[in-house]
């Protein structure tokens, strides 16, 4: 298994999160398919497209739904068997943005503390309330907290009892680029202090940039778990977007190869990219194929998911309460 | 603290914070007082807001436990279900946090309606009356939240629930014993009466009045309020994430 480890962050491999091909069906439809993830103390990224099965597996090992079939252990705790040691081992923050607006920000969190059994909750509830930069309005409405205030106060009512293990559904969802960056920032400085964090979203770039390792899961199924890093280099070292005018049959280049379509641009995989592109650009031309335009980029996250589940179109029903935050309709 | 109260705390704040949600359950039972238990001739007693006081907190109890049935839905449609649910204390103290929630909002509310009534002239009740008074009311309120949150689990869309509780609210104060005894009635209302349970609590404080211990009334309240609550948690139970 290959990890991202510093010097000073070092990741513990005693798993916090494990998975024996748990799934779950929905009727016929099968939502989550024998999924088998080990998980230590790392930011632990699981991707996908809506409806890909991300957030009832989430679900599943929050001991929010049974598993149709197979389990899962959180900190060694069954979760069909415990699953109230699980509860206490976790905090969950779920997809939906849920703060009570009419109490203030230390009433949310203190609430939170009371109901996890903490020894201590009105000190506790400081500590977590600073960590997450909220000290200073605590005693506000959070009828008054912005998107990404609301987002940091679940932060802090998960926080509050110290779990093990954290579980964010789509943490970013519906905040602004400055708001999910300090989000994410947050997250990492709790995964230095020791919790393994399971963090579901459909941005790739984020989970590129801030994830320890990540699972890419699409119609249930885990298509690939490494370090963004290695899922990247193992398509290609270099990706060429060519866009053309004329019939594509293919070409012959050493180190390149033929990916796939994006709209009317060619897609290769390349070892060099700087070096083979005048060699495409030829063959193109030998071809009888007109460029008309062409670029080198470094693969990211996104084009590692359109390699490992093909450019498909989402034909799931349509879900929603996964688009609740999105267009702010309840229910 | 005990989780149940933690939960009923949180309501009973919000509760307090809203302001509309507090009045807007005592409206009603106030108009009544007034423009029924003072203004409507009636010939079978001189003290007719003496005989309709308990009625009109049976009436206080049922608006407040209607509008509180909602409260899980509403929980569960703005995702905070989940997060609690995902919590240690056992599930069921979300639900029985909301019946106390709603049953202590129910008593606040009628005690408002009690203080108006003896405003208005209704006899005062003495300490023991008062005392088996609330205690009727309090099992009554258990009985009534329970019942109207599992009604809303049910249906599990607050717009249907307020649909259904608009329908019921009306037929079953009316089809009860508040507005007038059982021998004033018409012979097809009598029976009906006898099988309502807000019936038994508006008897049941109507008794103590005259210095009696209404058994038959409490030992009915008691055993609905706990059959209705085991209803509840099995619905409860069944409550989709």
């Amino acid at each position: 298994m290959a990890m991202k480890v510093d010097n000073d962050n070092k990741i513990d491999l005693k798993p916090r999160i494990v998975t024996h091909n748990l799934t779950k069906n929905y009727g016929k439809l099968c939502a989550v398919n024998q999924i088998n993830l080990t998980v230590g103390n790392e930011i632990f990224g699981l991707v996908g497209p809506n409806g890909s099965g991300k957030t009832t597996t989430v679900k599943m090992l929050t001991t929010l739904l049974d598993p149709s079939s197979g389990t899962a252990e959180i900190c060694g705790f069954d979760i069909k068997k415990n699953s109230r040691k699980v509860r206490e081992s976790i905090s969950y923050v779920p997809q939906d943005l849920a703060v009570d607006v009419r109490l203030t920000g230390r009433e949310n969190v203190m609430m939170f503390a009371e109901l996890y059994g903490v020894s201590t909750p009105a000190e506790k509830t400081d500590e977590a309330l600073k960590v997450l930069d909220l000290f200073d309005r605590a005693d506000e409405f959070t009828k008054v907290y912005s998107g990404g205030m609301r987002r940091r106060l679940e932060l802090a009512q998960a926080l509050v009892h110290n779990p093990d293990v954290l579980f964010l559904d789509e943490p970013t969802v519906g905040l602004d680029v400055a708001a999910r960056k300090k989000i994410w920032e947050h997250i990492k400085v709790l995964r230095k202090k020791g919790m393994a964090v399971f963090v579901t979203t459909h941005y790739m770039d984020e989970a590129d940039r801030y994830c320890d390792r990540v699972a890419i899961i699409d119609r249930g199924v885990i298509k690939a778990i490494d370090t963004p890093d290695n899922l990247k280099s193992a398509i290609s070292q270099d990706i060429i977007s060519v866009s053309i005018t004329g019939l594509f049959n293919g070409i012959d280049v050493p180190g390149v190869r033929f990916a796939f379509h994006e709209d009317d641009d060619l897609i290769f995989y390349a070892e060099h990219g700087d070096s083979a592109l005048p060699l495409v650009k030829d063959a193109l031309t030998d071809a009888g194929i007109h460029v008309d335009a062409m670029s080198v980029r470094k693969p990211s996250l996104d084009d590692v998911f359109l390699h490992l589940v093909g450019n498909v179109e989402d034909s799931s029903p349509f879900n929603l309460s996964t688009f609740r935050n999105v267009t702010g309709r309840r229910g | 603290m005990n989780p149940i109260l933690v939960y009923c705390r949180r309501d009973l704040i919000r509760w307090f914070r809203g302001k509309w949600g507090f009045l807007s359950s005592m409206v009603m039972p106030a108009a009544w007082l007034v423009f029924v238990g003072l203004a409507l001739p009636i010939r079978f007693t001189d003290d007719y807001i003496d005989f309709v006081t308990p009625g009109i907190l049976a009436m206080t109890t049922l608006s407040a436990s209607l509008a509180g049935g909602g409260l899980l839905i509403m929980d569960r449609m703005l995702g905070f279900f989940n997060k609690f649910l995902a919590l240690p204390p056992p599930r069921e103290s979300i639900l029985f946090g909301k019946i106390l929630v709603i049953t202590i909002r129910g008593i606040i509310q009628s005690t408002v309606i009690l203080i108006f009534a003896f405003l208005l002239g209704a006899r005062l009740y003495s300490p023991t009356q008062l005392l088996g008074t609330y205690f009727i009311l309090f099992v009554f309120g258990a009985l009534l939240s329970a019942a109207a949150t599992t009604v809303a689990i049910y249906l599990d869309d607050h717009d249907q629930y307020a649909a259904v509780n608009a329908m019921i609210s009306m037929p079953l104060f009316f089809t009860s014993s508040a507005m007038m005894p059982y021998d004033q009635m018409p012979d097809w209302l009598s029976p009906i009466a006898h099988l309502n349970p807000l019936s038994y609590a508006i008897d049941g404080i109507r008794i103590l009045q005259t210095g009696v211990f209404p058994l038959t009334q409490i030992a009915l309240l008691s055993v609905l309020c706990v059959a209705v609550n085991g209803l509840a948690v099995y619905a409860f139970r069944k409550v989709k994430i």
